[in-house]
């Protein structure tokens, strides 16, 4: 039905989106479930450090952002040097680093609803594991990641929607190359820029905007699925 | 074989419990105190859970604690199994599972029941594939035991596991519980409030008023002292006796002073089969105006509350004898 309603550019476009921001789920998932357990854990030296590499994006231009990966992971960057080097991995400009782009700067949304959840749980219940000789690392996979899994749920399924729209960041370091890293605010920005293609502007914003609702009442609904799992 | 306990403190806020303690590693001990004594932090900081702020403990000859030298065993290493009032199920997996989770982290050398044994004699077997939201208060503290008992820990440590049951489920559990501690071989310290039940499950007790312990030692003896006796309720006085007929086994029951009556001649066809001759020990009169006469038996001193009317009228005085009258049925 989509690809009835969709020309065959909008397809190209709509599954670079898709394939930019589920990559940036799947890489920056377990760092942030990572990020996430520190942040919610009780005060330890470095926790505010920590919190605010965690949010620095939310802050931040994210021209910036994607200037600050470029000075990095550019190709004479001192680690995207090195992974050219070593792996023959190249981030700048390709769909790669707009992964990596959209994965920094849906980052912070993603660790605050998986740290929300790790918060929500009861401790007197990692007590419980604990006189049942679970120790801390086993009560991390046993308890703290199953019970956080609505929160782990929602916070990928938001970074994903957020995901679809990331620009400032994904234009700086991975740029609008049709087919590889332009994404549907690239192709929007690049049609507004195009005298005459209003109307090719205006159908990308409706399939980008239905992506977002779709996301977001997507991630509502695995929550209340999951919670009802959990609390019946 | 024994958890001992030297200078031990545990503070929490304003709070502070001081224990110094020797306690048997075999059969139930009692922790008895108000509400607020500080039984539940002695059983958190033996668990693992609290940390002492001085002292040491150790538990049949391990060092698990000792704040002096810095050594401190973490809860998970402990072997300490801690059946928490709140029962604290696993909201994410059935009764079975919570059980199962149990069982996957003993040692295998740990000989235990294994759930469906447990689930029978804790009478849930036909619960075990619900979720845990769908129990009652009851139901979860016996799967909450259950879980404990299927752990295999040297020792269990019980928070007022029958706080959520009613008055005969919650004799039923405690002969349960007196009977795994023997078959298992897990010495258990239960905590408590409630002086029957004290006195039903223990073979040594505790008593903790206001993060001091005031008194300890067998039931028989600890139970029958003035520090225990000012810790209760002028209704619950009373006396720790064994061998009342009519409460089945043959541990020990508290028989309340107000349910003690008493004969200044030998009673003669009456229903009540607990008739104990003796001689007045003493004669107190309490706050309230009621008479507290003990009468040394061969049971060991018994209490009976009394009008100042009626204690005129028996004409009882120190060294007379008596007969105290029990019925079974309203301990």
């Amino acid at each position: 039905m989509v690809r009835a309603m969709l020309t065959a550019e909008e397809l190209q476009i709509l599954s670079t989106s898709l394939g930019v921001a589920g990559r940036a789920v799947v890489f920056s998932l377990p760092v942030a479930i990572l990020f996430a357990w520190a942040l919610s854990r009780p005060r330890f030296p470095g926790q505010a450090a920590l919190n605010t590499i965690a949010h620095l994006p939310l802050v931040l231009p994210p021209v910036l952002v994607g200037y600050m990966l470029l000075l990095a992971f550019g190709v004479n960057g001192p680690l995207g040097g090195w992974l050219k080097a070593t792996f023959g991995i190249q981030l700048a400009l390709t769909a790669g680093g707009a992964a990596l782009a959209t994965a920094v700067m849906s980052f912070p949304l993603m660790v605050r609803a998986i740290r929300l959840s790790f918060e929500a749980t009861d401790r007197g219940l990692f007590e419980a594991a604990a006189v049942l000789r679970a120790s801390p690392w086993d009560r991390f996979w046993s308890l703290a990641l199953p019970l956080a899994w609505p929160g782990v749920l929602a916070g990928a399924v938001v970074a994903f929607a957020a995901g679809l729209g990331e620009f400032g960041a994904v234009i700086t370091f991975a740029s609008n190359i049709e087919g590889e890293t332009q994404t549907l605010p690239l192709a929007i920005n690049a049609a507004l820029n195009t005298p005459g293609r209003d109307d090719v502007a205006f159908r990308l914003a409706l399939i980008s905007l239905t992506a977002a609702i779709v996301g977001l009442l997507a991630a509502e609904g695995l929550q209340r699925w999951a919670r009802r799992r959990l609390e019946g | 074989m024994s958890l001992e306990l030297r200078g031990a403190v545990v503070r929490r806020g304003a709070f502070r419990l001081a224990a110094d303690l020797s306690l048997p590693a075999d059969g139930v001990t009692v922790v008895f105190g108000p509400s607020g004594a500080g039984k539940s932090m002695l059983l958190s900081a033996v668990a693992g859970l609290h940390k002492l702020a001085a002292g040491s403990m150790s538990f049949n000859g391990r060092v698990l604690e000792d704040v002096s030298q810095r050594i401190r065993v973490p809860a998970h290493d402990r072997a300490i199994g801690l059946v928490f009032q709140d029962a604290r199920l696993f909201p994410h997996l059935t009764v079975r599972g919570n059980l199962h989770y149990a069982e996957q982290r003993r040692p295998a050398a740990r000989n235990a029941p294994i759930t469906l044994e447990i689930s029978r004699l804790l009478e849930f077997e036909d619960l075990l594939d619900r979720p845990i939201h769908n129990l009652s208060g009851g139901e979860k503290s016996r799967v909450a035991l259950a879980r404990a008992i299927v752990s295999a820990p040297e020792l269990l440590l019980l928070d007022e596991p029958f706080a959520a049951l009613d008055g005969r489920r919650r004799r039923d559990f405690a002969r349960v519980l007196k009977q795994l501690s023997v078959d298992h071989d897990v010495p258990m310290i239960v905590v408590t409030h409630l002086v029957d039940e004290a006195a039903e499950l223990a073979n040594h007790v505790v008593a903790i008023r206001a993060g001091r312990i005031v008194c300890d030692g067998k039931p028989a003896d600890a139970m029958m002292r003035p520090e225990f006796s000012a810790l209760l309720d002028v209704r619950d006085r009373g006396a720790w006796v064994q061998g009342v007929a009519g409460i089945g086994s043959g541990d020990g029951v508290w028989v309340r002073a107000d349910s003690v009556l008493l004969a200044s001649a030998e009673p003669k066809g009456i229903s009540a089969r607990n008739v104990w001759p003796g001689r007045v020990a003493s004669v107190l009169r309490e706050a309230d105006g009621s008479i507290l006469v003990s009468l040394a038996t061969d049971k060991g001193y018994i209490l009976s509350r009394i009008t100042p009317e009626a204690l005129a009228d028996l004409k009882l005085e120190d060294g007379s004898t008596a007969w105290a009258i029990v019925k079974a049925h309203a301990l």
